[in-house]
C-alpha cells in the first residue's frame, strides 16, 4: 500500500527533481481507477541521483519481485548505469523512470508538468493530455481502458469549462 | 526530437471510443468534485481494501 504523502514528501523533502506520472497521475486528474505503485521520471543530473539515493535509502529499496539475497546496491553509481527501477520499498512500490516511451526524459516531460499540492507539499504532475499521449504511445492492451477513462475525464472537464 | 519523445496523436481512436462507451461517467463527476488530496486518500482506501482481499483470498484459498 502507497501513502503518497510519505513517498512524496520524502521525495520532495530531499529536493529530488521528479514528475508523477502513470496511475497515481491520473487519480490526481480524478481517475477512479486503483493502482499500487507510484511511477516518476526523475532528472538524471548527477546531484538528483545523489538526492535521490538520499532520499530513499532509509526505505531498504530493492528490486520488485527479485529474489532475495541478490547483490542490489543502491546507490549513485547503480542508478546511473541503469534507467529504470522497479523497486520496492518501506513506503511502498515505486517505479523510478528514466525516460518512457511518447514523453522522453524529465527535461522532455517538464514543459508538459504542472504543480500540484496536497499533503502540504507541492510537486510536479504530467498534465492530462501528455499522460494520454505516454498511455497511448506504450500501446499497452491493458491501458485501453485507463486511456478511455482519462479521455472521458478530458470530456468531462471541457464540459465543466 | 529523440524517438521517445515521439509525438502522439490525440485524434479520436476508434478502439478506444469502443472502450469509453463503458466509461462511468457519473463516477468520473463526482471525482472531478474532490481535491487532489482526496483523490490520493481515496486511492489509498482502495489499495488497502484490495491488500486485505487479496490477504483474505489467499487464506481462504490457499
Amino acid at each position: 500500500m502507497i501513502h503518497f504523502d510519505t513517498v512524496f514528501g520524502v521525495l520532495v523533502r530531499s529536493g529530488v527533481e521528479f514528475i508523477v506520472i502513470g496511475g497515481a497521475a491520473a487519480t490526481i486528474h480524478g481517475s477512479a481507477r486503483v493502482t499500487r505503485d507510484v511511477d516518476i521520471v526523475y532528472r538524471r543530473t548527477a546531484e538528483n541521483l545523489r538526492r535521490m539515493v538520499d532520499a530513499l535509502s532509509p526505505h531498504s529499496p530493492y528490486l520488485r519481485g527479485a529474489p532475495p539475497g541478490l547483490p542490489f546496491v543502491w546507490d549513485e553509481d547503480t542508478l546511473r548505469r541503469g534507467l529504470n527501477f522497479t523497486l520496492t520499498t518501506s513506503i511502498g512500490d515505486i517505479d523510478l523512470l528514466g525516460e518512457v516511451t511518447g514523453g522522453g526524459n524529465f527535461e522532455a516531460l517538464r514543459p508538459h508538468s504542472s504543480p500540484v499540492q496536497a499533503f502540504g507539499i507541492e510537486c510536479l504532475c504530467l498534465n492530462l493530455d501528455k499522460l494520454i499521449q505516454v498511455k497511448r504511445a506504450a500501446g499497452r492492451p491493458k491501458d485501453l481502458e485507463s486511456i478511455a477513462e482519462l479521455e472521458a475525464l478530458r470530456e468531462e472537464r471541457g464540459k465543466a469549462g | 526530437m529523440a524517438p521517445l519523445e515521439v509525438e502522439v496523436s490525440l485524434e479520436p481512436d476508434p478502439v478506444i471510443e469502443a472502450y469509453k462507451k463503458d466509461v462511468d461517467r457519473t463516477l468520473l463527476r463526482e471525482r472531478l468534485k474532490r481535491t487532489v488530496e482526496e483523490r490520493l486518500r481515496d486511492l489509498t482506501q482502495m489499495q488497502a481494501i484490495a491488500e486485505e482481499l487479496h490477504r483474505a483470498g489467499r487464506k481462504a484459498f490457499p
